[in-house]
């Protein structure tokens, strides 16, 4: 177990295996390489709380919750660097954000994680911007 | 800043394996080639800054926009 400090939900406790690692951090976010997933049983938003900055924190989403055809072409070096064999262990998300009662979803960067060893990195989507949705 | 002048098809090359090559001018525009070993990442300037930037704005989110979107993201 690891306790790990934050601004909105105070001190949690995680196991350890549930940390997710960017070895290169968030664009913006070098420095921080240790994340993890905040899951609630009643909406497929979570969390994406930073281990080590309590402040740093990104509402994300399953890009199939938004996008049910996404697809994503991920490169040689990046399946390398996430150590990715197969297309099924990848799991990618999105992070939102709201603006005047509009949703943003950034789906430029999104964030391709290998469910089996938790290895992330955001990747940069040429030609896609972040997309805005009205929200209902 | 470091400045250097190049013509066309002459280069910079970046530590030892990285290379970025001019390869036509055209009025304002420059085609640049660039050699990187394939875990640097290249990409330009303006969309690394807009992921940056929206990654920055992203972590303004508080509770309350949390629980906006909780009610459009319901679990079925």
């Amino acid at each position: 177990m690891i306790e790990v400090e934050t601004t909105r939900f105070g001190k949690l406790k995680v196991e350890e295996d549930r940390i997710i690692h960017f070895p290169e951090g968030l664009l913006g976010f070098s420095k921080l390489k240790r994340y993890i997933l905040l899951d609630y049983k009643d909406t497929s938003i979570k969390w994406l709380q930073a281990v080590d900055d309590p402040d740093v924190a990104f509402i994300v989403i399953n890009v199939f919750e938004l996008e049910p055809e996404y697809e994503l072409k991920v490169p040689d070096s990046v399946q390398r660097l996430l150590g990715l064999e197969k297309p099924e262990d990848a799991v990618v998300l999105v992070i939102l954000r709201v603006e005047e009662g509009k949703l943003i979803a950034n789906l430029a960067g999104p964030l391709l994680i290998n469910s089996q060893n938790r290895r992330g990195t955001q990747m940069v989507i040429e030609n896609v911007s972040p997309k805005v949705y009205n929200m209902q | 800043m470091l400045v250097l002048t190049r013509k066309v098809n002459e280069g910079i090359r970046i530590g030892d394996d990285i290379v970025v090559r001019v390869l036509e001018v055209r009025g304002s525009q420059v085609k640049l080639g660039i050699e990187a070993p394939d875990e640097v990442k290249v990409y330009r300037e303006e969309l690394y800054q807009k992921i940056l930037e929206e990654n920055i704005r992203a972590t303004k989110a508080d509770k309350d926009q949390f629980n906006r979107l909780k009610e459009v993201f319901k679990k079925k």
